[in-house]
């Protein structure tokens, strides 16, 4: 191995784990994450000689999420899209019994996490909520790199996760509920 | 601006912490007395503790992908050329899938590998990546698993590595065979015969090339096998039926 590419995979590699998060979520149907995290390194290692950014991670983030933007554009086809019949299939019944009045939707999403159903769920908030929760809460991001990765200011990232978190939780529990009404 | 972003903004600031003390004491007191925003951030929580949940470790083997993917593109020749897109290979695999339900398309394949289907005056990515790899392996101790009476089974060497080259998904693994170490490259895709390589016997679509001590055997079809291993390509036919099945 030359100098160049050992110099880029030492800088690179201990950020994989973070990019396989971003491209686990980033890749859309028909594209294998693995291989959005390759071409995402190798894109990186073609732009190493001239990147002279601070802070790799956020760079690695940004260079994953344009890639699966031009695979998803390649293939002309929105990324992440789920079709809301897929996620009624998925999601978890609700648990029977509750009253008359609407139980609170925190307890609903706690009380029945599913994996799965969160995957579904997630792949239905805008796009713009859906990469700020992708990169803060999945994969770790701070808000300040996160906005970097995004260009643009952190208090819009942090609106985004805020609003992103509420309508996840929303839809966790408006369709767990909905499912186990009599 | 209105009011309502206003409120969701410093709501997401006072939950990043971002307020002075004056400004977050002043929320504080505000979700003791406010149902609607009391329920907004617990609504936040639900949503994080639920993104949390899709946190996954990266597969093992990806960083030994990852790093033999830049080492292929690091070489001088590969610099040169435009690299496969990661769709392609699948887009590939579909159209692939298609025609495998045509009539003749293993007369048309083999026309292709064995006739005009070489890359001229260079090696085909796919095998350059699998020959690369092979060199790679370093060969084994001369005392280690000694096997006497009788041939040694095959004894799997490290973890299995996915490449994509030129387009082609490949999967390898490395066998050893008493004192040899073979790679077995796997894919859904045929292997291009290089130049200088020749058909060879077990089959209509295998072929078999020798660069320089490494020997490399095919044998191509629905699931097509390279074995690469730094023996006489003529001895790789017999050595691969050592081998545990793809």
């Amino acid at each position: 191995m030359g100098g160049d590419d050992r110099a880029f995979l030492e800088a690179t590699l201990p950020y994989l784990d973070v990019v396989w998060q971003v491209a686990r979520h980033a890749a859309g149907d028909g594209l294998d994450p693995e291989d959005l995290v390759q071409e995402t390194y190798l894109r990186a290692y073609a732009a190493f000689g001239a990147y002279r950014g601070e802070n790799t991670r956020a760079w690695l983030a940004a260079i994953c999420l344009n890639a699966a933007r031009s695979e998803a554009r390649r293939r002309r086809r929105r990324p992440w899209e789920v079709p809301a019949a897929a996620l009624l299939d998925a999601l978890p019944l609700a648990r029977a019994g509750g009253g008359e009045a609407a139980p609170d939707v925190a307890d609903v999403v706690i009380a029945g996490l599913d994996a799965q159903a969160v995957s579904r769920c997630l792949a239905l908030l805008p796009e713009p909520q859906r990469v700020a929760i992708v990169l803060v809460d999945v994969a770790g991001y701070t808000a300040r790199e996160t906005a970097e990765a995004l260009g643009c200011p952190r208090g819009t990232v942090l609106a985004r996760v805020h609003r992103g978190r509420r309508r996840l939780a929303q839809l966790l529990a408006d369709a767990g509920v909905a499912h186990g009404r009599p | 601006m209105d009011g309502h972003d206003r409120d969701h903004r410093l709501l997401a600031g006072f939950l990043a912490g971002d307020l002075d003390p004056a400004a977050a004491r002043r929320w504080d007191e505000h979700l003791l007395a406010c149902e609607r925003c009391w329920r907004a951030v617990r609504e936040d929580r639900a949503g994080r503790h639920a993104a949390q949940l899709l946190r996954q470790p990266a597969p093992p083997g990806l960083a030994d992908r990852v790093g033999f993917a830049v080492e292929m593109a690091a070489r001088p020749d590969a610099r040169s050329s435009r690299r496969a897109r990661p769709g392609r290979a699948v887009r590939w695999q579909q159209l692939a899938g298609g025609a495998a339900l045509a009539v003749g398309l293993a007369v048309t394949l083999l026309l292709v590998l064995l006739a005009g289907g070489r890359e001229s005056g260079s090696m085909p990515a796919a095998v350059v990546a699998v020959a690369r790899y092979a060199q790679a392996v370093p060969p084994p101790a001369r005392d280690q698993h000694p096997h006497p009476g009788g041939p040694a089974a095959p004894v799997e060497v490290g973890r299995p590595v996915t490449v994509t080259a030129g387009g082609q998904r490949i999967v390898m693994r490395t066998w050893r065979l008493g004192s040899i170490e073979a790679v077995v490259a796997v894919s859904g895709q045929p292997f291009p015969m290089p130049a200088g390589g020749q058909g060879a016997s077990g089959g209509g679509m295998a072929w078999s090339a020798q660069l320089g001590k490494l020997g490399l055997y095919c044998l191509n079809g629905r699931t097509s096998e390279l074995v690469a291993a730094p023996v006489p390509a003529a001895e790789l036919a017999a050595l691969a039926t050592r081998l545990p099945p793809a």
